[in-house]
């Protein structure tokens, strides 16, 4: 389990770096794929059946296709972003330096205030019939609401990209 | 029907308010006529209520007499202390009833008056508004049974008083007038608080049973200081020294207006005040004395001041000044039923001589001046008559009214044995009768009329079908106190039953109403002669005494007084502040702050680039940090000493 | 079998969090800075998972579900606004559109 848990961690941050490091989008992307496989995996080690799924089929399998989608309509006969030095001058090193001192903050409060054992698996705890319980019950509000989020986003999806006279 | 009558007793209230807010909320979609006819209806319901109420209650029994009617809104309210409770609940004795008969039988006589005054007024509707608004108030004052709804009446009059005093708000001396009006008003209501607190602080309680009921324990020197806290209130309203300048300057509202108000209710609500709070002046002898002081010098400083003025208005209300001045006189000595007795009457004749004023002044369309009028008596026949009704009557001349009442004041203070207030009352009294028939001659006789005024004729059916009336009530309004038959003082013997100064009028000193009839004869043959028979006696007199004259004329300078003591030093200190203060101090605070603000806004502005991410960045750092407090700072001990 | 212990999932959600945050605030495409949105997005569920698993309570993996469909919600929206930047300018570097700079 253990070895387990370090192949994908090392997969999954190794997927990550190269998804924000590579300077073609596409291959981004397939970073990405890499990066939600090991998630996964990770989530399977946690009991997460249905996630594990759904982590596939929705991010790996809609949202990523649509980011490759978007990336093959622009980046047709569009010059290369990127190009040159940045105006930013002082973003690059302090970003750096900024996120490495957010991660030990975060991991220095995790080594203070989590430091138990993990408890026994339970064994049906993520499968599709508890989840689709839970989430049909005890939080159907928050998931009619997710419902209403998603309408809006269609909506507005419609309105900024379908209709070519619309200027702002 | 007796229970119907006391069943209805809150509807007297009720109807002129229910009238003022009709007509204040409908009246421009009704006719003119229509919020007329309103303002006389509801005032002519409440004087049949009120009259009907008076059947039921006068027969009575003198301890049947005080009625309360059911309180409503009993409780305890938020903002007073939890020891004052407060009722709204009316209160009718024979007192209270006598005031109410004159507030709305008076009332809907210059109800009805001012249909065809007023008639040409392009603010008619609000004029009916606010008149009902006064009766409502006027009567909320004389219904109240407590000191705090006592005020609230007391400070709405003074709204009412001050809106109709500026009705011709395009004038500004009219609303310079009202403003004064307001002010001293507002000096009176604050004198009444101060008793308020005193009442509260020494017996917890404001309301007229309580007080009155714990008269003995208040101890005599706070029960003097509320007497003459009281006696403030009294005299802000009364227009007596030395708060009188506003009520010569009232009069520039409407003539109903100065008829009601400012002569025949309102500005009794003083003598009101003082009878209504007898207990207190019973058990404070000095400061019933010093209303009576106060009264006294005021009848004969205002009935001087009358001798020499001009316009017909001001001398009736320096007239009235000082019939008040005997009021205030009379409950001062402890003749708390001859004070009403005179509030009676006098609200009969002032009411006329106002109404007939209104006649000619109508007539000569707004001219006021009587030295230009003369000679009307053959062209205003009605309002001649009935003028001479009414100067009779005020002047003390037997049979009329003013001759009853003003021998019972004189009778008390006589028995006062206090020699300069008899003698000033004796001298008002001859003065009196100078001023009003100087009046006379000047206005209605005296050669041929002076104006240059078209003189339209008194066909007005409502205008004078209510001076006719009141002329006859002028006449016979003081037989009710004929000698040996003394009903008026019987009817309010349960307001006063425990008054130690005898009540009753009856005892008639033949000698003393001979000879005060004789000085009041002597003024009228004075004034005859000086501007009748011989006018260049007049002029004489003017020319020798002009130092006195001017003394007069002028008010004895209280308003020039006044503005140097009081008005000019405010007005200097504000203007000094201004200049001095507002320029460099008041304004450059702002203006400091204004060029700080704009300098750390531009400050922070060097933030805002515009770039998402040194956004993020920005973002990132400071969630980074605040991360860091909440872990390791806030909340280091608990999560430090965690395993 | 060993469980692998919590903090070490915490651990690696930290990291790819701020693998996350720092591809954002270094790149300039804004294509590229959205897969570093969506990175951020499943080391938070990574989390929220893996305290679902500790604690044995089911809204933890809720909660990660709902920000699955919050972040197709929002990719959705955000691509859509990129397609406008593209559209209106040839070159969509985030650094050139400074125009809401207040």
């Amino acid at each position: 389990m253990i070895a387990l848990f370090w192949i994908c961690a090392l997969v999954a941050i190794a997927s990550g770096i190269w998804t924000i490091s590579s300077r073609q989008p596409v291959h981004s992307v397939v970073g990405l794929i890499v990066n939600f496989a090991a998630l996964a995996v990770l989530f399977l080690t946690l009991n997460a059946d249905f996630l594990a799924m759904m982590q596939i089929i929705i991010y790996a399998g809609a949202i990523l296709v649509l980011f490759l989608f978007v990336i093959a309509l622009l980046t047709i006969g569009a010059q290369p972003i990127e190009q040159g030095p940045g105006r930013l001058a002082f973003q690059a090193a302090p970003s750096v330096v900024a996120g490495l001192a957010a991660l030990l903050v975060m991991s220095a409060g995790l080594r203070v205030a989590w430091s138990q054992s993990a408890s026994a698996p339970v064994l049906d705890l993520g499968s599709v019939a508890t989840f689709g319980q839970q989430l049909l019950t005890t939080h159907v509000f928050a998931f009619e609401v997710t419902a209403f989020i998603l309408l809006i986003a269609i909506v507005g999806v419609i309105l900024m990209a379908g209709r070519k006279e619309l200027r702002f | 029907m007796a229970d119907f009558f006391l069943g209805a007793v809150p509807l007297i209230l009720l109807f002129p308010l229910v009238g003022a807010a009709t007509i204040a909320l409908f009246g421009p979609y009704v006719q003119r006529s229509a919020s007329a006819f309103i303002g006389c209806l509801s005032i002519g319901l409440s004087f049949l209520l009120t009259v009907g109420t008076s059947f039921v209650i006068f027969p009575l029994s003198p301890a049947q007499q005080t009625l309360y009617t059911h309180s409503k809104f009993v409780g305890y309210w938020a903002h007073l202390p939890p020891d004052l409770i407060i009722g709204f609940r009316l209160l009718i004795d024979p007192l209270s009833l006598l005031w109410m008969l004159i507030i709305t039988g008076v009332g809907l006589l210059i109800h009805v008056y001012s249909v065809s005054y007023m008639a040409s007024d392009k603010n008619y509707r609000t004029f009916f508004a606010y008149m009902n608004l006064f009766v409502f108030t006027m009567l909320l004052l004389v219904m109240a049974d407590n000191f705090l709804w006592l005020l609230v009446g007391w400070g709405g009059v003074g709204l009412a008083s001050y809106l109709l005093i500026g009705f011709y708000y395009d004038r500004p001396v009219a609303v310079l007038a009202a403003r004064k009006a307001l002010i001293m008003n507002v000096i009176g209501d604050v004198g009444i608080m101060l008793a308020m607190f005193l009442m509260y602080a020494h017996v917890g309680s404001v309301s007229y049973q309580n007080v009155f009921g714990h008269v003995a324990t208040i101890g005599t020197s706070a029960l003097t200081w509320i007497g003459v806290w009281l006696l403030l209130g009294a005299v802000a309203k009364s227009a007596q020294l030395p708060l009188q300048t506003w009520l010569p300057d009232a009069m520039e509202g409407p003539t109903p207006v100065s008829a009601l108000i400012h002569a025949a209710t309102m500005v009794t609500a003083g003598v009101y005040l003082i009878a209504r709070a007898h207990p207190i002046y019973d058990n404070a002898p000095a400061a019933a004395e010093l209303v009576a002081v106060v009264g006294g010098v005021t009848a004969l400083f205002a009935a001087t001041i009358g001798c020499v003025q001009y316009d017909i208005k001001r001398v009736l209300a320096y007239s009235t000044m000082s019939q008040i001045g005997y009021m205030m006189l009379a409950v001062g000595a402890g003749a708390f039923a001859a004070g009403a007795f005179h509030f009676m009457t006098h609200a009969f004749f002032k009411a006329l001589l106002f109404m007939s004023a209104g006649i000619v002044i109508h007539a000569l369309g707004g001219e006021q001046d009587i030295r230009k009028m003369g000679g009307l008596a053959t062209r205003l026949p009605f309002a001649y008559w009935t003028f001479l009704v009414g100067a009779v009557a005020i002047a003390g001349i037997f049979p009329f009214a003013g001759f009853f009442s003003k021998d019972a004041i004189i009778d008390a203070v006589l028995k006062l044995h206090h020699p300069y207030l008899f003698v000033f009352t004796v001298v008002a009294a001859g003065l009196t009768a100078f001023y009003m028939f100087r009046l006379v001659f000047l206005t209605f006789l005296t050669g041929a009329y002076r104006g240059d005024h078209e003189v339209h004729a008194e066909t007005e059916r409502t205008m004078t079908v209510p001076v006719a009336i009141l002329a006859v009530l002028s006449l016979i309004g003081g037989w009710i106190v004929l000698p040996h038959h003394d009903e008026l003082s019987f009817l309010l013997r349960s307001t006063f039953a425990d008054a130690p100064f005898p009540q009753s009028m009856a005892d008639f000193n033949g000698w003393l109403s001979f000879g005060v009839l004789l000085i009041a004869l002597a003024g009228i043959a004075f004034a005859w002669v000086a501007y009748q028979w011989r006018p260049q006696i007049a002029a004489a007199l003017h020319r020798s005494l002009g130092g006195v004259h001017a003394l007069l004329t002028n008010a004895y300078y209280f308003d020039t007084i006044y503005h140097w003591l009081f008005e000019w030093p405010v007005l200097a200190l504000a203007q000094w502040l201004r200049d001095a203060f507002e320029v460099d101090a008041v304004d450059a605070l702002p203006a400091l702050a204004l060029r700080a603000g704009a300098y750390f806004g531009s400050l922070s502005n060097r933030w805002e680039t515009g770039y998402l991410r040194r956004y993020g960045l920005t973002f990132v750092v400071g969630a980074a940090l605040l991360l860091f407090i909440y872990l390791f700072v806030a909340h280091g001990a608990t999560a430090g000493a965690a395993p | 079998m060993p469980q692998v212990p919590l903090n070490l999932y915490l651990e690696l959600s930290a990291v790819l969090f701020i693998i996350g945050v720092i591809g954002f605030l270094l790149r300039r495409n804004p294509i590229t800075m959205l897969m570093a949105i969506e990175l951020m997005w499943n080391a938070g569920n990574l989390a929220f998972i893996a305290f679902a698993r500790n604690f044995i309570d089911m809204s933890g993996q809720v909660f990660a579900f709902l920000v699955i469909t919050v972040a197709a919600a929002e990719a959705a929206i955000a691509l859509a606004i990129v397609v406008m930047v593209f559209r209106r300018r040839e070159n969509a570097d985030v650094d050139d559109i400074s125009v809401m700079r207040g």
